[in-house]
């Protein structure tokens, strides 16, 4: 369902993204994994046109857009056809919990309000949030912002929904009940794609992990195979490392 | 000879005067309205940075920021009929409000747009990512931000718009200025007129004032 050829991002002389090649098919869950300033976040942008790629063809449930040639029509058709997830929440402060997810119904799917307010009350249900749906992000918890988030990216129908680490600016305390959201949304078989650095949670969900380093897909494959049997050096590094993290991080907790 | 300030002249005046109040606070409002949306257009024009609109709009703030408010209204009510006859049918009342709008709404486009600027990027990519357009964006998510910020210095550009409606007794606008004015060259008291004028203009500017203080509360709501 989205198919990405030969993607490169250059900021000024620096190269971020490596001509990228893959595939997602839908109901898949791809996680992508690697250490920071690799690109996996340029990545997710990139596919949002939330950074404007260098070159490279980009399709999502049939819209395809070449970088080269992108109007801003076609960008927009695109980003219709996907969802994001900041890592710092990015909820509109104006609006309320109920608005910012009914946004996306109101202007750009055109849904009558009285609907569209419906509509989105019951995503929030489903994120366990019925009890907030009228306050505004700066009463929310972060755990709470970042569940509108999700429901946010929920509503706007996209066919896949991108997670930018999404619970990395999260207090240790809200984390699970963000992931739990999203394990749910994996058993509905919500197309995503995820950057993030809880390699547990990408273990239990994944279809296949994807590691990145310096703008480049090193290894991918199915959890047990990045994970238990890596094949590249660097893949076997960075796994070694980040595993014992959490076990060490398990282990203080548990003191 | 010295005279004492006459007391009883002020206090029937000023209900004379304020008959001519509604002609001041028309040309504000107005003025305000046109101003606060030919504001709007230039500041998105400048903050989008539009192909030679964007140029456009530098040089428009530049001049009307660049010129005293008394200038402008003699080169648009005196001076531009000369070279274009079509506008002498244009009273000097609506030059007035055309020529304080004008003038504002240079002012007004550079808070508008720093208070833009001031909206975090992330709302915009927060917008784009749903699929809104960046001017669907602009409307339902940046501007109303932008306007909680820019409300101060755009309450104050008003009350000085409602002071500025004054220089319209130059062109021959009936407005308070101008009946203090005939009153005081009748009359001879010219403190008492003047001092009757301020007045008005004082409580007038502390009623805003205090509409300001209350709108600003309202406006803080969601933070």
């Amino acid at each position: 369902m989205i198919k990405v050829k030969n993607l490169s991002k250059k900021f000024a002389d620096n190269i971020v993204l490596n001509g990228i090649d893959f595939q997602v098919s839908q109901g898949e869950i791809v996680v992508i994994i690697g250490p920071s300033g690799t690109g996996k976040s340029t990545l997710l942008r990139c596919l949002n046109f939330l950074e404007t790629p260098s070159s490279g063809i980009i399709e999502i449930a049939g819209v395809k857009v070449d970088s080269a040639t992108a109007t801003a029509t076609q960008i927009t058709n695109l980003r219709k056809k996907s969802s994001f997830v900041f890592q710092n929440y990015s909820l509109f402060a104006n609006k309320t919990a109920l608005q910012n997810v009914a946004e996306s119904l109101i202007t750009v799917w055109k849904e009558p309000k009285s609907a569209a307010l419906k509509h989105a009350e019951t995503i929030l249900q489903q994120v366990g949030l019925s009890e907030k749906i009228h306050q505004y992000p700066s009463q929310l918890s972060g755990g709470q912002q970042q569940r509108v988030g999700i429901a946010r990216a929920m509503a706007s129908k996209g066919e896949v929904i991108l997670f930018d680490e999404p619970t990395s600016s999260l207090d240790p305390e809200w984390v699970d009940e963000v992931l739990a959201v999203m394990k749910q949304l994996a058993l509905q078989k919500q197309t995503m794609i995820i950057v993030t650095h809880e390699m547990q949670f990408a273990r239990e969900v994944a279809n296949r992990v994807i590691f990145m380093e310096g703008g480049n897909i090193v290894e991918q494959g199915t959890p047990q195979q990045i994970f238990e049997n890596p094949q590249h050096q660097r893949t076997k590094k960075f796994v070694a490392r980040a595993t014992k993290q959490s076990i060490s991080a398990l282990d203080s907790a548990m003191l | 000879m010295q005279m004492p300030l006459d007391v009883q002249y002020i206090i029937e005046l000023l209900p004379i005067l304020l008959k001519y109040l509604s002609v001041t606070m028309e040309m504000a409002l107005l003025g305000f309205c046109f101003a606060i949306i030919l504001a709007v257009i230039l500041a998105v024009v400048r903050v989008f940075k539009l192909p030679l609109l964007h140029h456009l709009a530098s040089l428009f703030i530049s001049f009307f920021r660049g010129t005293p408010l008394l200038v402008q209204l003699f080169l648009l009510y005196y001076g531009l009929p000369q070279i274009m006859p079509i506008l002498a049918g244009v009273d000097a009342f609506s030059a007035a409000i055309i020529g304080l709008s004008l003038h504002f709404s240079a002012y007004m486009a550079e808070s508008i747009r720093a208070a833009i600027l001031g909206v975090d990027k992330s709302q915009m990519e927060a917008c784009l990512s749903i699929g809104m357009t960046r001017l669907q964006a602009m409307r339902r998510i940046i501007l109303p931000q932008a306007a909680r910020v820019a409300t101060p210095s755009l309450m104050n550009y008003f009350i000085d718009m409602i002071k500025s409606t004054s220089l319209a007794f130059t062109l021959g606008v009936a407005e308070i200025m101008a009946k203090a004015q005939m009153e005081a060259s009748s009359s001879f008291k010219y403190f008492e007129s003047f001092l009757a004028v301020a007045l008005i203009y004082w409580a007038v500017i502390e009623l805003f004032s205090r509409l300001q203080h209350y709108l600003e509360i309202r406006m803080n709501r969601a933070y």
